[in-house]
């Protein structure tokens, strides 16, 4: 069982309060990806797990066992980082065997697990190149094969795939995600990219300024974000957020009209902000529509038609129509929410109300 | 990339080449030339090109200069010792400065830089005395301490330029992977910072090769050192024998030449403090 615990955990550069106070439980098996925008302190926690930052305070244990004081090499976790950090002068096979070699395995022993990983990876025609001679995919699979020998029992991975152009990114994506339904091992995987998360983990931690905002299942946290930060940071396009209040059975906008949600149990009557997916809100002619809005853009993607378009309060909203919808910049159009897919946020404290 | 030059253009760069050339080889081949040739030839006028080669004077210095192949021996083991002292302190200095940084690293960087800029002779009188009561003079460590140290402190600020050019996120995947520091050094740094330690090499031993100051200060007889020997020889009370004198000078030359052409790759690559690319 090697599971991951962080309880009370504290880090500070200088004066600066990185992590303030963070406790996450990671089960054994499971994919964890930390996410949050740049700064918030997933990388420093990532770090931290593996050994190369310290930890002021609290308590981190791998498996049942408390390794704060730990060195990396003592944790047995094995990491892929950023820039792949491949060894310059050695050969890919050298690069993969050198753990081994420090650990003192036999020779055997380090051939076979070379010729494992080499052979999940495809990396066997590789295996006497040197890094330069490999494209930005094939070094990154290097990495993981370099993780892969040591049979360790967590893996880290420090955002592995910005160093690569979309269309490579997509298919690594999908490569560490089916590496580690293959070995099954624990992944502490940390990203600012949500559709990464998303797709990847079987747990997405949410991070901003040093504190986790929410912890759960991709689809969890995509329908039934916990504040305003996670409702616009996961999900692409944004979350459109309005200012709204509780009427009768749904929510009046002020100049922008009414939302109907004949489901929804009246809130407190209280200002609150009113969030649905560009997903969520159909077009429909505007003659009778609540709500009624001008297209500003237009953008095809060929599946799906983004339109963007402005509210008679002047606010921006932006729907997501399937296939190639009509529309041209300057026609009048009208919204129509749909009820199940309104969130209600606290507009003081940003928390997501019972809807 | 090359640009096609009109005419007058490569000419020029021609006539250019070949100044250049004379300028820099001139005096060289001169001596070489000179180092085969009777006494009575060498400064004839005009100059002869052609001639009938002749080995007299490298005989010559062989019987009547003995002193002179001790002192290239003293000039090899002193060069040597200080490339050898000056590469180890100065990698692992320029591994500190680079992965140690405090606020006492770069203030004493500038002191190394801020010694190494005064005139040699003010650093190497008042160590007179020191090393008088050490008892140090005279001898082969003694200049290789002072060559080294001489160069010490620029060859770390090359170093440290090499290592700083090696992300540390190796460093750290090396320690991931279960190095020790020692481990990292000196399998993974080392090899990456090779291009920088042989041009830190090349210029102290051609330097400790060539020197002629401290040598001449620090040395009476049983270190004396090869330029020593050939200032003897242009001083020698029975007149200057130009021939010998050029044949020592020309065997004197060999070993720079060699290495500087050898390593010339090398050698830009520290003066312009090469790139370590992944």
């Amino acid at each position: 069982m090697t599971d991951v615990r962080l309880s009370g955990v504290r880090k500070r550069f200088g004066r600066v309060e990185v992590i303030p106070s963070l406790d996450l439980e990671i089960e054994d098996g499971e994919f964890v990806v930390l996410v949050g925008p740049s700064g918030c302190g997933k990388s420093t926690l990532l770090r931290m797990i593996a050994g190369l930052e310290e930890i002021d305070a609290g308590e981190l244990s791998i498996a049942g066992r408390r390794v704060n004081d730990l060195s990396p090499k003592e944790r047995n976790i094995a990491m892929v980082f950023q820039s792949y950090a491949l060894y310059p002068h050695m050969t890919v096979r050298d690069n993969m065997a050198f753990s081994l070699r420090l650990a003192k395995a036999e020779k055997a022993v380090v051939d076979e697990q070379i010729g494992r990983a080499s052979g999940i990876l495809g990396l066997a025609p590789l295996l006497d190149r040197l890094p330069r001679q490999l494209s930005g995919g094939q070094r990154q699979r290097v990495a993981m094969g370099r993780a892969i020998v040591r049979d360790p029992a967590v893996f880290l991975f420090d955002e592995p795939l910005s160093n690569l152009d979309a269309k490579l990114r997509v298919q690594m994506r999908a490569e560490i995600r089916g590496l580690h339904d293959r070995l099954k091992a624990t992944t502490i995987y940390v990203t600012h990219d949500q559709v990464e998360a998303m797709t990847m983990a079987d747990k997405i931690v949410v991070m901003r300024e040093g504190r986790i905002e929410q912890v759960g299942r991709p689809m969890d946290l995509y329908a039934r974000p916990a504040n305003l930060f996670v409702a616009t940071f996961l999900g692409s396009p944004e979350m459109n957020l309005l200012p709204a209040r509780p009427a009768g059975s749904g929510f009046d906008l002020g100049a922008d009209g009414r939302v109907a949600a004949p489901g929804a149990a009246a809130a407190a009557a209280q200002d609150l902000t009113l969030g649905v997916r560009p997903h969520q809100i159909a077009l429909r002619p505007p003659e009778g529509a609540d709500v009624t809005a001008a297209i500003v853009l237009v953008e095809r993607t060929g599946a799906e038609t983004v339109l963007t378009c402005e509210l008679p309060s002047a606010r921006r909203i932006c729907v997501v129509a399937p296939g190639m919808a009509d529309g041209r910049a300057g026609d009048r159009v009208g919204l129509a929410f749909d009820p199940a897919g309104l969130h209600c946020f606290d507009t003081k404290t940003g928390q997501a109300l019972a809807a | 990339m090359r640009s096609r030059l009109s005419l007058p253009a490569r000419l020029a760069r021609g006539l250019f080449l070949a100044v250049m050339l004379a300028w820099s080889v001139g005096p060289i081949l001169f001596i070489v030339m000179s180092s085969f040739k009777r006494q009575v030839d060498i400064f004839v006028y005009p100059p002869k090109l052609v001639f009938t080669p002749t080995i007299d004077n490298y005989l010559k210095l062989t019987t009547q200069w003995k002193g002179f192949f001790d002192a290239m021996g003293n000039s090899l083991i002193v060069a040597l010792g200080a490339t050898v002292l000056a590469g180890v302190v100065s990698f692992l200095g320029g591994y500190a400065y680079s992965r140690y940084r405090s606020r006492l690293t770069s203030w004493t960087a500038v002191y190394m830089i801020a010694v190494r800029v005064l005139p040699p002779i003010v650093v190497t009188l008042p160590l007179f005395p020191v090393v008088d009561r050490l008892g140090l003079g005279d001898t082969h460590i003694l200049l290789v301490l002072l060559y080294a140290t001489f160069w010490v402190s620029l060859n770390t600020m090359i170093m440290k330029n090499f290592f700083d050019q090696i992300p540390y996120e190796l460093d750290e995947a090396a320690y991931v992977d279960g190095a020790s520091e020692w481990q990292l050094v000196h399998r993974i740094l080392a090899r990456l910072t090779l291009q920088g330690m042989a041009a830190g090499s090349i210029f102290v031993f051609v330097f400790a090769w060539n020197e002629y100051l401290f040598a001449m200060i620090f040395t009476t007889n049983r270190a004396k050192t090869a330029p020593l020997i050939l200032s003897e020889l242009m001083g020698a009370v029975d007149g200057t024998e130009w021939g010998v004198l050029f044949a020592g000078v020309t065997l004197q030359l060999v070993p720079v030449v060699l290495l500087v052409t050898l390593a010339r790759r090398y050698l830009i690559a520290g003066l312009a403090a090469g790139a370590v690319k992944g």
